[in-house]
Protein backbone atom coordinates (compact mmCIF):
# COMPACT_ATOMS: atom_id res chain seq x y z
CA UNK A 1 0.00 0.00 0.00
CA UNK A 2 3.31 2.13 -0.46
CA UNK A 3 5.67 3.75 2.39
CA UNK A 4 2.88 6.42 3.56
CA UNK A 5 0.75 3.50 5.39
CA UNK A 6 2.69 0.32 5.52
CA UNK A 7 4.54 1.15 8.04
CA UNK A 8 1.38 0.87 10.45
CA UNK A 9 -0.01 -2.28 8.69
CA UNK A 10 2.95 -4.42 9.02
CA UNK A 11 4.65 -3.55 12.60
CA UNK A 12 1.89 -3.24 15.61
CA UNK A 13 4.72 -1.15 17.16
CA UNK A 14 4.08 1.63 14.78
CA UNK A 15 -0.06 1.43 15.15
CA UNK A 16 0.16 1.77 18.92
CA UNK A 17 2.56 4.63 18.73
CA UNK A 18 0.08 5.96 16.52
CA UNK A 19 -2.98 5.22 18.36
CA UNK A 20 -1.19 6.62 21.80
CA UNK A 21 -0.07 9.71 19.87
CA UNK A 22 -3.04 10.63 18.44
CA UNK A 23 -5.12 9.77 22.25
CA UNK A 24 -2.36 12.33 23.55
CA UNK A 25 -2.82 14.58 21.09
CA UNK A 26 -6.51 14.56 21.58
CA UNK A 27 -6.16 14.77 25.16
CA UNK A 28 -3.31 18.33 24.87
CA UNK A 29 -5.45 19.51 22.26
CA UNK A 30 -7.82 20.60 25.11
CA UNK A 31 -5.93 21.39 27.36
CA UNK A 32 -3.15 22.72 25.48
CA UNK A 33 -5.74 25.77 24.05
CA UNK A 34 -6.31 26.74 27.45
CA UNK A 35 -2.22 26.47 27.85
CA UNK A 36 -1.99 28.77 25.60
CA UNK A 37 -4.73 31.35 25.76
CA UNK A 38 -4.05 31.32 29.70
CA UNK A 39 -0.13 31.59 29.48
CA UNK A 40 0.43 28.62 31.67
CA UNK A 41 3.17 27.24 29.29
CA UNK A 42 5.50 27.94 31.71
CA UNK A 43 3.97 25.56 34.53
CA UNK A 44 3.29 23.35 32.04
CA UNK A 45 6.80 22.59 31.39
CA UNK A 46 7.60 22.91 35.57
CA UNK A 47 4.69 20.11 35.98
CA UNK A 48 6.83 17.90 32.93
CA UNK A 49 10.01 17.79 34.35
CA UNK A 50 9.03 18.59 38.47
CA UNK A 51 7.35 14.97 38.62
CA UNK A 52 10.60 13.21 38.55
CA UNK A 53 11.41 12.90 42.06
CA UNK A 54 7.93 11.76 42.70
CA UNK A 55 8.63 8.97 39.83
CA UNK A 56 12.05 8.49 41.12
CA UNK A 57 10.49 8.10 44.77
CA UNK A 58 7.57 5.35 43.35
CA UNK A 59 10.51 3.62 41.73
CA UNK A 60 12.26 3.16 45.53
CA UNK A 61 9.63 2.00 47.14
CA UNK A 62 7.86 -0.02 44.43
CA UNK A 63 4.77 2.24 44.00
CA UNK A 64 3.43 2.50 40.91
CA UNK A 65 4.93 5.32 38.67
CA UNK A 66 1.79 6.97 37.45
CA UNK A 67 1.11 7.95 41.34
CA UNK A 68 4.92 9.49 42.23
CA UNK A 69 4.05 11.21 39.25
CA UNK A 70 0.94 12.27 40.47
CA UNK A 71 2.32 13.26 43.59
CA UNK A 72 5.09 15.08 42.49
CA UNK A 73 2.81 17.14 40.52
CA UNK A 74 0.77 18.00 43.40
CA UNK A 75 3.37 19.31 44.94
CA UNK A 76 4.56 21.58 42.10
CA UNK A 77 0.78 23.16 41.89
CA UNK A 78 0.64 23.31 46.16
CA UNK A 79 4.02 24.52 46.46
CA UNK A 80 3.85 27.34 43.63
CA UNK A 81 0.34 28.89 45.52
CA UNK A 82 1.97 28.79 48.56
CA UNK A 83 5.09 30.35 47.41
CA UNK A 84 2.69 33.19 45.64
CA UNK A 85 0.84 33.74 48.45
CA UNK A 86 3.64 33.87 51.34
CA UNK A 87 6.12 35.95 49.46
CA UNK A 88 6.33 38.80 46.60
CA UNK A 89 8.02 36.72 44.14
CA UNK A 90 5.73 36.34 40.90
CA UNK A 91 4.12 33.32 39.88
CA UNK A 92 6.87 32.79 37.29
CA UNK A 93 10.00 32.92 39.81
CA UNK A 94 7.72 30.09 42.23
CA UNK A 95 7.28 28.29 39.03
CA UNK A 96 11.13 28.47 37.87
CA UNK A 97 11.95 27.72 42.13
CA UNK A 98 10.46 25.03 42.27
CA UNK A 99 10.73 23.51 38.98
CA UNK A 100 14.85 23.68 39.73
CA UNK A 101 14.56 22.12 43.08
CA UNK A 102 11.91 19.37 41.91
CA UNK A 103 14.46 18.51 39.16
CA UNK A 104 17.19 18.63 41.12
CA UNK A 105 15.67 16.76 44.04
CA UNK A 106 14.73 13.39 41.48
CA UNK A 107 18.41 13.61 39.84
CA UNK A 108 20.12 13.52 43.21
CA UNK A 109 17.37 10.82 44.13
CA UNK A 110 18.11 9.02 41.01
CA UNK A 111 22.38 9.38 41.30
CA UNK A 112 22.25 7.65 44.93
CA UNK A 113 20.15 4.79 44.34
CA UNK A 114 21.92 1.72 43.56
CA UNK A 115 18.18 -0.07 42.61
CA UNK A 116 16.94 2.54 40.09
CA UNK A 117 18.41 1.17 37.10
CA UNK A 118 15.69 3.42 35.31
CA UNK A 119 17.84 6.21 33.29
CA UNK A 120 16.82 10.09 33.82
CA UNK A 121 16.09 10.17 30.11
CA UNK A 122 14.11 7.18 29.85
CA UNK A 123 12.09 8.46 32.38
CA UNK A 124 12.00 11.68 30.85
CA UNK A 125 11.69 10.60 27.02
CA UNK A 126 9.09 7.61 27.71
CA UNK A 127 9.26 4.90 25.44
CA UNK A 128 7.19 5.84 22.43
CA UNK A 129 7.47 2.53 20.18
CA UNK A 130 6.82 0.03 23.63
CA UNK A 131 3.14 1.12 23.83
CA UNK A 132 1.35 -1.87 25.63
CA UNK A 133 -2.59 -1.59 25.66
CA UNK A 134 -2.52 -0.86 29.54
CA UNK A 135 -0.97 2.54 28.44
CA UNK A 136 -3.74 2.57 25.46
CA UNK A 137 -6.40 2.37 28.10
CA UNK A 138 -4.99 4.79 30.46
CA UNK A 139 -4.62 7.40 27.85
CA UNK A 140 -8.20 6.86 26.21
CA UNK A 141 -9.62 7.11 30.12
CA UNK A 142 -7.41 10.54 30.23
CA UNK A 143 -9.18 11.67 27.15
CA UNK A 144 -12.52 11.28 28.08
CA UNK A 145 -12.01 12.41 31.81
CA UNK A 146 -10.06 15.62 30.16
CA UNK A 147 -13.00 16.27 27.65
CA UNK A 148 -15.61 15.87 30.07
CA UNK A 149 -14.62 18.37 32.45
CA UNK A 150 -13.69 20.96 29.51
CA UNK A 151 -17.17 20.81 28.33
CA UNK A 152 -18.46 20.89 31.93
CA UNK A 153 -16.13 23.83 33.01
CA UNK A 154 -16.37 25.12 29.25
CA UNK A 155 -18.09 28.88 29.99
CA UNK A 156 -15.83 29.33 33.17
CA UNK A 157 -12.89 28.63 31.67
CA UNK A 158 -13.77 30.87 28.84
CA UNK A 159 -14.42 33.55 31.19
CA UNK A 160 -11.27 32.94 33.05
CA UNK A 161 -9.20 33.27 29.51
CA UNK A 162 -10.33 36.47 28.31
CA UNK A 163 -11.72 38.31 31.50
CA UNK A 164 -11.32 36.95 35.21
CA UNK A 165 -12.92 39.87 36.31
CA UNK A 166 -16.08 39.04 34.89
CA UNK A 167 -15.62 35.45 35.58
CA UNK A 168 -15.91 36.50 39.26
CA UNK A 169 -18.95 38.86 39.14
CA UNK A 170 -20.99 36.36 36.89
CA UNK A 171 -20.48 34.40 40.23
CA UNK A 172 -17.37 31.87 39.34
CA UNK A 173 -15.05 31.58 41.61
CA UNK A 174 -12.02 32.06 39.49
CA UNK A 175 -9.10 30.63 41.47
CA UNK A 176 -10.68 27.36 41.90
CA UNK A 177 -11.43 26.95 38.26
CA UNK A 178 -7.74 27.99 37.50
CA UNK A 179 -6.55 25.58 39.89
CA UNK A 180 -8.64 22.92 38.08
CA UNK A 181 -7.45 24.25 34.64
CA UNK A 182 -4.11 23.16 36.18
CA UNK A 183 -5.12 19.98 37.30
CA UNK A 184 -6.39 18.68 34.32
CA UNK A 185 -2.54 19.93 32.38
CA UNK A 186 -1.03 18.21 35.18
CA UNK A 187 -3.53 15.07 34.92
CA UNK A 188 -2.80 15.38 31.44
CA UNK A 189 1.11 15.10 31.80
CA UNK A 190 1.43 12.64 34.52
CA UNK A 191 -1.08 10.05 32.28
CA UNK A 192 0.83 10.57 29.12
CA UNK A 193 4.34 11.21 29.93
CA UNK A 194 5.83 7.36 30.25
CA UNK A 195 4.16 6.54 27.39
CA UNK A 196 5.04 9.44 25.08
CA UNK A 197 8.02 10.85 27.24
CA UNK A 198 7.56 14.36 28.28
CA UNK A 199 9.11 16.23 25.64
CA UNK A 200 6.48 14.74 23.88
CA UNK A 201 3.67 15.79 26.26
CA UNK A 202 4.78 19.53 26.38
CA UNK A 203 5.55 19.59 22.58
CA UNK A 204 1.98 18.44 21.81
CA UNK A 205 0.68 20.75 24.63
CA UNK A 206 2.28 24.22 22.60
CA UNK A 207 2.86 23.55 19.28
CA UNK A 208 -0.55 22.09 17.71
CA UNK A 209 -2.06 24.65 20.16
CA UNK A 210 -0.38 27.42 19.04
CA UNK A 211 -1.52 26.55 15.25
CA UNK A 212 -5.34 26.15 16.58
CA UNK A 213 -4.85 30.00 17.72
CA UNK A 214 -3.50 31.01 15.09
CA UNK A 215 -6.00 29.80 12.72
CA UNK A 216 -9.64 30.53 14.37
CA UNK A 217 -10.57 32.42 17.08
CA UNK A 218 -13.44 30.27 18.80
CA UNK A 219 -12.30 27.92 21.35
CA UNK A 220 -14.02 24.88 20.42
CA UNK A 221 -12.54 25.76 16.43
CA UNK A 222 -9.05 25.56 18.26
CA UNK A 223 -9.37 22.57 19.76
CA UNK A 224 -10.05 21.16 16.84
CA UNK A 225 -7.66 22.55 14.51
CA UNK A 226 -5.37 21.74 17.55
CA UNK A 227 -6.19 18.09 17.33
CA UNK A 228 -6.00 17.64 13.50
CA UNK A 229 -2.28 18.87 13.92
CA UNK A 230 -1.42 16.61 16.76
CA UNK A 231 -2.50 13.68 15.20
CA UNK A 232 -0.90 14.74 11.39
CA UNK A 233 2.53 15.39 13.43
CA UNK A 234 2.32 12.31 15.27
CA UNK A 235 1.75 10.43 11.78
CA UNK A 236 4.62 12.03 10.15
CA UNK A 237 6.93 12.27 12.48
CA UNK A 238 6.31 8.60 13.13
CA UNK A 239 6.87 8.04 9.67
CA UNK A 240 10.15 10.29 9.46
CA UNK A 241 11.11 8.11 12.38
CA UNK A 242 10.47 4.60 10.19
CA UNK A 243 11.87 5.70 7.02
CA UNK A 244 15.13 8.09 8.57
CA UNK A 245 16.23 6.20 11.64
CA UNK A 246 15.13 9.54 13.87
CA UNK A 247 14.51 9.78 17.36
CA UNK A 248 10.37 9.03 17.68
CA UNK A 249 9.25 11.32 20.05
CA UNK A 250 11.46 14.07 19.00
CA UNK A 251 10.58 13.64 15.38
CA UNK A 252 7.02 14.26 16.05
CA UNK A 253 7.39 17.42 18.67
CA UNK A 254 10.14 18.72 15.45
CA UNK A 255 6.86 18.01 12.62
CA UNK A 256 4.47 19.91 15.33
CA UNK A 257 6.38 22.90 15.94
CA UNK A 258 7.42 23.54 12.21
CA UNK A 259 3.74 23.10 11.33
CA UNK A 260 3.40 25.98 13.87
CA UNK A 261 6.04 27.83 11.91
CA UNK A 262 4.50 27.51 8.64
CA UNK A 263 1.45 28.33 9.70
CA UNK A 264 2.48 31.24 11.23
CA UNK A 265 4.51 32.18 7.98
CA UNK A 266 1.48 31.76 6.11
CA UNK A 267 -1.40 33.41 8.32
CA UNK A 268 0.89 36.19 8.17
CA UNK A 269 0.93 36.89 4.38
CA UNK A 270 -2.96 36.59 4.37
CA UNK A 271 -4.77 39.30 5.46
CA UNK A 272 -7.23 38.56 8.44
CA UNK A 273 -10.46 39.72 8.54
CA UNK A 274 -11.29 42.12 11.45
CA UNK A 275 -13.63 40.45 13.59
CA UNK B 1 31.99 -11.83 52.25
CA UNK B 2 35.71 -13.40 51.90
CA UNK B 3 37.89 -12.18 53.73
CA UNK B 4 41.48 -11.54 51.89
CA UNK B 5 43.76 -14.39 50.66
CA UNK B 6 46.55 -14.99 49.02
CA UNK B 7 46.12 -17.82 46.36
CA UNK B 8 42.95 -19.48 44.99
CA UNK B 9 40.79 -17.68 42.79
CA UNK B 10 38.43 -16.15 45.19
CA UNK B 11 38.77 -11.68 44.76
CA UNK B 12 39.82 -10.57 48.41
CA UNK B 13 36.62 -7.98 48.50
CA UNK B 14 33.77 -8.08 46.40
CA UNK B 15 34.06 -5.14 43.61
CA UNK B 16 30.31 -4.61 44.65
CA UNK B 17 31.00 -3.56 47.93
CA UNK B 18 33.58 -1.59 47.22
CA UNK B 19 31.20 1.75 47.26
CA UNK B 20 32.49 5.26 46.18
CA UNK B 21 32.15 6.21 49.77
CA UNK B 22 34.82 4.13 50.77
CA UNK B 23 37.56 5.30 48.60
CA UNK B 24 39.00 7.03 51.53
CA UNK B 25 39.72 3.39 53.78
CA UNK B 26 39.47 5.21 57.64
CA UNK B 27 39.15 1.41 59.12
CA UNK B 28 42.33 0.19 57.86
CA UNK B 29 42.82 -3.20 59.13
CA UNK B 30 45.97 -3.56 59.86
CA UNK B 31 47.10 -6.98 59.80
CA UNK B 32 50.35 -7.38 57.93
CA UNK B 33 53.64 -5.72 58.66
CA UNK B 34 53.81 -4.31 55.30
CA UNK B 35 54.45 -1.00 55.09
CA UNK B 36 50.96 0.93 56.45
CA UNK B 37 50.54 2.69 52.98
CA UNK B 38 48.91 0.96 50.20
CA UNK B 39 48.64 2.01 46.72
CA UNK B 40 45.27 3.00 46.01
CA UNK B 41 44.13 1.94 42.73
CA UNK B 42 40.57 3.44 41.35
CA UNK B 43 38.82 1.42 38.92
CA UNK B 44 36.02 2.94 36.94
CA UNK B 45 33.55 -0.15 36.52
CA UNK B 46 32.73 -2.96 38.54
CA UNK B 47 33.50 -5.56 36.27
CA UNK B 48 36.37 -3.92 35.57
CA UNK B 49 37.37 -3.38 39.62
CA UNK B 50 36.34 -7.35 40.06
CA UNK B 51 39.19 -8.23 37.93
CA UNK B 52 41.92 -5.74 39.17
CA UNK B 53 40.58 -7.14 42.67
CA UNK B 54 41.65 -10.26 41.85
CA UNK B 55 45.03 -9.25 40.02
CA UNK B 56 45.90 -6.80 42.85
CA UNK B 57 44.84 -9.17 46.06
CA UNK B 58 45.70 -7.14 49.17
CA UNK B 59 49.04 -5.55 47.72
CA UNK B 60 46.97 -2.19 47.45
CA UNK B 61 43.90 -0.86 48.04
CA UNK B 62 40.85 -0.83 45.16
CA UNK B 63 37.83 0.59 44.90
CA UNK B 64 35.17 1.22 42.49
CA UNK B 65 33.46 4.40 41.19
CA UNK B 66 30.51 3.30 39.33
CA UNK B 67 28.52 0.55 41.23
CA UNK B 68 27.95 -2.60 40.43
CA UNK B 69 24.38 -2.75 39.09
CA UNK B 70 24.65 1.35 37.53
CA UNK B 71 24.43 1.48 34.08
CA UNK B 72 28.11 2.97 33.33
CA UNK B 73 27.11 4.62 30.27
CA UNK B 74 24.64 6.36 32.17
CA UNK B 75 26.67 7.06 35.74
CA UNK B 76 27.01 10.22 36.99
CA UNK B 77 30.01 10.96 38.92
CA UNK B 78 30.11 12.93 42.72
CA UNK B 79 32.56 15.24 43.78
CA UNK B 80 33.52 12.61 46.02
CA UNK B 81 34.36 10.40 43.01
CA UNK B 82 36.27 13.04 41.13
CA UNK B 83 38.17 13.41 44.23
CA UNK B 84 39.16 9.72 44.78
CA UNK B 85 40.10 9.95 40.99
CA UNK B 86 43.02 13.16 41.26
CA UNK B 87 44.43 10.98 44.70
CA UNK B 88 44.84 7.78 43.34
CA UNK B 89 47.48 6.09 42.69
CA UNK B 90 46.85 4.48 39.50
CA UNK B 91 43.14 4.43 37.74
CA UNK B 92 42.13 1.79 35.47
CA UNK B 93 39.55 3.10 33.29
CA UNK B 94 38.06 1.21 29.94
CA UNK B 95 39.62 3.40 27.71
CA UNK B 96 37.03 3.55 25.09
CA UNK B 97 34.32 6.31 26.67
CA UNK B 98 32.35 3.52 28.47
CA UNK B 99 31.68 5.51 31.32
CA UNK B 100 31.00 8.51 29.56
CA UNK B 101 30.27 10.44 32.04
CA UNK B 102 33.60 10.51 33.08
CA UNK B 103 35.50 11.24 30.36
CA UNK B 104 36.23 14.76 31.05
CA UNK B 105 37.06 14.09 34.65
CA UNK B 106 39.51 11.23 33.96
CA UNK B 107 40.91 13.33 30.85
CA UNK B 108 41.32 16.28 33.38
CA UNK B 109 42.84 14.02 36.27
CA UNK B 110 45.52 12.58 33.51
CA UNK B 111 46.34 15.74 32.89
CA UNK B 112 47.39 16.69 36.04
CA UNK B 113 49.75 13.80 36.69
CA UNK B 114 47.43 10.45 37.69
CA UNK B 115 48.11 7.90 36.41
CA UNK B 116 45.07 6.02 34.40
CA UNK B 117 45.77 2.51 33.07
CA UNK B 118 43.41 2.45 29.73
CA UNK B 119 42.08 -1.46 29.29
CA UNK B 120 41.31 -1.06 25.84
CA UNK B 121 44.80 0.50 25.03
CA UNK B 122 46.21 -3.09 25.25
CA UNK B 123 43.24 -4.99 23.13
CA UNK B 124 42.49 -4.85 19.24
CA UNK B 125 39.04 -3.08 19.50
CA UNK B 126 36.15 -3.92 17.26
CA UNK B 127 35.21 -0.92 15.40
CA UNK B 128 31.72 0.46 16.19
CA UNK B 129 28.87 0.04 14.35
CA UNK B 130 28.71 2.86 12.11
CA UNK B 131 25.19 3.45 12.49
CA UNK B 132 22.28 2.19 13.04
CA UNK B 133 21.69 1.30 9.18
CA UNK B 134 23.82 -1.87 8.73
CA UNK B 135 21.36 -3.62 11.01
CA UNK B 136 19.51 -6.42 9.67
CA UNK B 137 22.59 -7.17 7.73
CA UNK B 138 23.76 -10.88 7.64
CA UNK B 139 26.81 -9.90 9.74
CA UNK B 140 28.11 -7.95 12.72
CA UNK B 141 31.07 -5.81 11.51
CA UNK B 142 34.10 -7.86 11.17
CA UNK B 143 36.27 -4.57 10.77
CA UNK B 144 39.13 -4.65 12.89
CA UNK B 145 40.86 -1.07 13.61
CA UNK B 146 44.24 -0.75 15.38
CA UNK B 147 43.87 1.32 18.49
CA UNK B 148 46.87 4.29 17.97
CA UNK B 149 48.92 3.73 21.77
CA UNK B 150 48.88 7.31 22.92
CA UNK B 151 45.51 7.99 24.46
CA UNK B 152 42.98 10.07 22.17
CA UNK B 153 39.86 9.09 22.33
CA UNK B 154 39.74 6.43 19.44
CA UNK B 155 36.84 5.18 18.49
CA UNK B 156 35.76 1.91 19.09
CA UNK B 157 33.49 -0.81 21.32
CA UNK B 158 34.53 -0.77 24.52
CA UNK B 159 32.59 -4.07 25.75
CA UNK B 160 36.02 -6.00 25.36
CA UNK B 161 35.37 -8.18 28.90
CA UNK B 162 32.82 -10.26 27.36
CA UNK B 163 35.80 -11.80 25.93
CA UNK B 164 38.07 -13.43 28.40
CA UNK B 165 41.14 -13.59 26.18
CA UNK B 166 40.89 -9.95 25.72
CA UNK B 167 40.92 -9.70 29.59
CA UNK B 168 44.02 -11.86 29.86
CA UNK B 169 45.71 -9.33 27.29
CA UNK B 170 44.64 -6.28 29.57
CA UNK B 171 45.69 -8.42 32.56
CA UNK B 172 49.39 -8.84 31.54
CA UNK B 173 49.80 -5.28 30.85
CA UNK B 174 48.13 -4.01 33.45
CA UNK B 175 51.05 -6.46 35.71
CA UNK B 176 53.53 -4.00 34.07
CA UNK B 177 51.37 -1.12 35.14
CA UNK B 178 51.11 -2.04 38.61
CA UNK B 179 54.79 -2.87 38.93
CA UNK B 180 55.77 0.84 37.28
CA UNK B 181 54.04 1.66 40.34
CA UNK B 182 55.78 -0.18 42.72
CA UNK B 183 52.61 -3.37 43.68
CA UNK B 184 54.48 -6.40 42.04
CA UNK B 185 52.01 -8.85 41.82
CA UNK B 186 53.61 -10.76 38.67
CA UNK B 187 52.69 -14.20 40.08
CA UNK B 188 48.87 -13.64 40.68
CA UNK B 189 48.87 -11.61 37.40
CA UNK B 190 50.35 -15.44 35.87
CA UNK B 191 47.61 -17.29 37.71
CA UNK B 192 44.71 -14.54 36.88
CA UNK B 193 45.89 -15.14 33.07
CA UNK B 194 46.22 -18.59 33.85
CA UNK B 195 42.53 -18.87 35.07
CA UNK B 196 40.69 -16.99 32.34
CA UNK B 197 41.64 -19.00 29.64
CA UNK B 198 40.86 -21.90 31.22
CA UNK B 199 37.26 -20.28 31.45
CA UNK B 200 37.76 -19.27 28.02
CA UNK B 201 38.01 -23.52 27.62
CA UNK B 202 35.34 -24.09 29.57
CA UNK B 203 33.26 -21.48 28.00
CA UNK B 204 34.05 -22.94 24.40
CA UNK B 205 33.12 -26.11 25.61
CA UNK B 206 29.72 -25.29 27.36
CA UNK B 207 28.70 -23.54 23.70
CA UNK B 208 29.54 -26.43 21.62
CA UNK B 209 26.50 -27.98 22.45
CA UNK B 210 24.42 -25.21 21.02
CA UNK B 211 23.80 -25.84 17.24
CA UNK B 212 25.08 -22.95 14.32
CA UNK B 213 21.59 -22.28 13.59
CA UNK B 214 20.61 -20.59 17.00
CA UNK B 215 24.06 -18.33 17.05
CA UNK B 216 22.50 -15.35 16.85
CA UNK B 217 21.94 -12.81 19.57
CA UNK B 218 19.46 -10.05 19.80
CA UNK B 219 20.50 -6.95 22.21
CA UNK B 220 19.17 -4.54 24.07
CA UNK B 221 22.27 -2.71 22.88
CA UNK B 222 25.42 -3.51 21.26
CA UNK B 223 27.46 -4.99 23.78
CA UNK B 224 28.44 -8.44 22.43
CA UNK B 225 30.55 -8.00 19.68
CA UNK B 226 33.45 -9.24 21.78
CA UNK B 227 31.59 -12.00 22.93
CA UNK B 228 30.24 -13.06 19.57
CA UNK B 229 33.63 -12.36 17.53
CA UNK B 230 35.40 -14.81 19.81
CA UNK B 231 32.68 -17.12 20.43
CA UNK B 232 31.52 -17.45 16.59
CA UNK B 233 27.83 -15.88 16.95
CA UNK B 234 26.30 -13.60 14.66
CA UNK B 235 24.55 -10.65 15.85
CA UNK B 236 21.31 -9.89 14.49
CA UNK B 237 21.12 -5.86 16.11
CA UNK B 238 19.75 -4.92 19.15
CA UNK B 239 17.16 -2.17 20.03
CA UNK B 240 18.91 0.74 20.90
CA UNK B 241 21.91 0.20 18.08
CA UNK B 242 24.76 1.80 19.61
CA UNK B 243 27.20 1.22 21.94
CA UNK B 244 26.19 3.08 24.74
CA UNK B 245 23.19 2.37 26.23
CA UNK B 246 22.22 6.06 26.07
CA UNK B 247 21.11 6.44 22.87
CA UNK B 248 17.38 6.53 21.20
CA UNK B 249 15.19 4.51 19.83
CA UNK B 250 13.75 4.79 16.58
CA UNK B 251 11.41 3.54 14.65
CA UNK B 252 13.44 2.99 11.77
CA UNK B 253 15.49 0.25 13.59
CA UNK B 254 12.71 -1.01 15.34
CA UNK B 255 11.21 -2.42 11.96
CA UNK B 256 14.66 -3.76 10.53
CA UNK B 257 15.08 -5.36 13.87
CA UNK B 258 12.04 -7.00 13.68
CA UNK B 259 12.50 -7.76 9.70
CA UNK B 260 16.13 -9.55 10.84
CA UNK B 261 14.44 -11.44 13.61
CA UNK B 262 11.43 -12.84 11.27
CA UNK B 263 14.77 -13.90 9.15
CA UNK B 264 16.81 -15.09 11.05
CA UNK B 265 14.40 -16.85 13.33
CA UNK B 266 15.50 -16.03 16.38
CA UNK B 267 13.89 -16.86 19.50
CA UNK B 268 15.41 -14.51 22.08
CA UNK B 269 15.43 -11.06 22.85
CA UNK B 270 18.46 -10.14 25.32
CA UNK B 271 17.67 -7.29 27.64
CA UNK B 272 20.52 -5.53 29.69
CA UNK B 273 21.13 -2.53 32.63
CA UNK B 274 19.39 0.52 30.14
CA UNK B 275 17.49 -1.39 27.56
CA UNK B 276 13.94 0.14 27.46
CA UNK B 277 11.73 -2.52 29.02
CA UNK B 278 8.82 -1.77 27.22
CA UNK B 279 9.71 -1.51 24.01
CA UNK B 280 11.68 -4.79 24.22
CA UNK B 281 8.54 -6.40 25.37
CA UNK B 282 6.66 -4.84 22.33
CA UNK B 283 8.91 -6.32 20.13
CA UNK B 284 8.74 -9.78 21.44
CA UNK B 285 4.84 -9.55 21.77
CA UNK B 286 4.81 -8.94 18.02
CA UNK B 287 8.00 -11.40 16.62
CA UNK B 288 6.67 -14.01 18.82
CA UNK B 289 10.02 -14.20 20.56
CA UNK B 290 11.34 -14.23 24.38
CA UNK B 291 12.99 -11.71 26.57
CA UNK B 292 15.21 -13.08 28.72
CA UNK B 293 17.55 -10.70 31.12
CA UNK B 294 21.31 -11.11 31.00
CA UNK B 295 24.01 -9.22 33.04
CA UNK B 296 26.35 -7.81 30.66
CA UNK B 297 27.74 -5.05 32.74
CA UNK B 298 26.84 -6.60 36.39
CA UNK B 299 29.47 -8.39 38.45
CA UNK B 300 27.77 -11.39 40.06
CA UNK B 301 27.06 -11.70 44.30
CA UNK B 302 30.57 -13.72 44.82
CA UNK B 303 32.17 -10.56 43.04
CA UNK B 304 34.13 -12.86 41.02
CA UNK B 305 34.44 -11.98 36.56
CA UNK B 306 35.06 -15.33 36.17
CA UNK B 307 31.66 -16.17 37.74
CA UNK B 308 30.28 -13.01 35.60
CA UNK B 309 31.76 -15.33 32.33
CA UNK B 310 30.60 -18.13 33.22
CA UNK B 311 26.79 -17.10 34.04
CA UNK B 312 26.74 -15.11 31.26
CA UNK B 313 27.76 -17.58 29.11
CA UNK B 314 25.37 -20.26 30.61
CA UNK B 315 22.62 -17.61 30.93
CA UNK B 316 22.89 -17.24 27.03
CA UNK B 317 23.17 -21.29 26.28
CA UNK B 318 19.63 -21.61 27.81
CA UNK B 319 17.93 -19.14 26.36
CA UNK B 320 19.30 -19.86 23.06
CA UNK B 321 18.98 -24.23 23.34
CA UNK B 322 15.41 -23.64 25.10
CA UNK B 323 12.69 -24.79 22.90
CA UNK B 324 10.48 -21.97 22.81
Amino acid sequence: MGPLIDPFVDNDFMLRALLAGALVSIACAVVGTYVVLRGLSFIGDALAHGLLPGVAGALLIGWPTMLGAAVGAGVMIGGVGVVTKRSRLSSDAAIGLLFVGLLALGIVVISSSDSITTSLEAILFGEFLGVSDGDLWALGVAVLVVGAVAAWSARPFLLLCFDPDLASVMGYRANRYHQLMLALVAGTIVVAFQTVGSLLVFGMLLAPAGVGSLLARRVGVMMMWASVVGVLSTYVGLLLSYHYGWAAGATVVLVSVVIFFVVLIATSFVPRRVA
Amino acid sequence: MASACGSGESAPTTAAEVAPDSVVPTTEPIETTEAPELSTIVVTTSILGAVVTDVVGDAAEVSVLVPNGTDPHDWEPSAQDIEALSGADLVVANGLDLEEKLVEALDAAESSGTRVFHATDHIEPLAGDEHGDEHGDEHGDENKSEDDHGHSHAEGDPHFWTDPLAMASVVAALGDELAAIGVDVSDRVDRVITDLKDVDGVITQLLSSLPEDRRVLVTGHDSLGYFAEHYGFTLIGSIIPSLSSAADVTAKNLAELKEAIGKTGASVIFTELGTPTDVADALADETGTRVVELATHLVPDDGLYRSFLLNLASDIVAALSATS
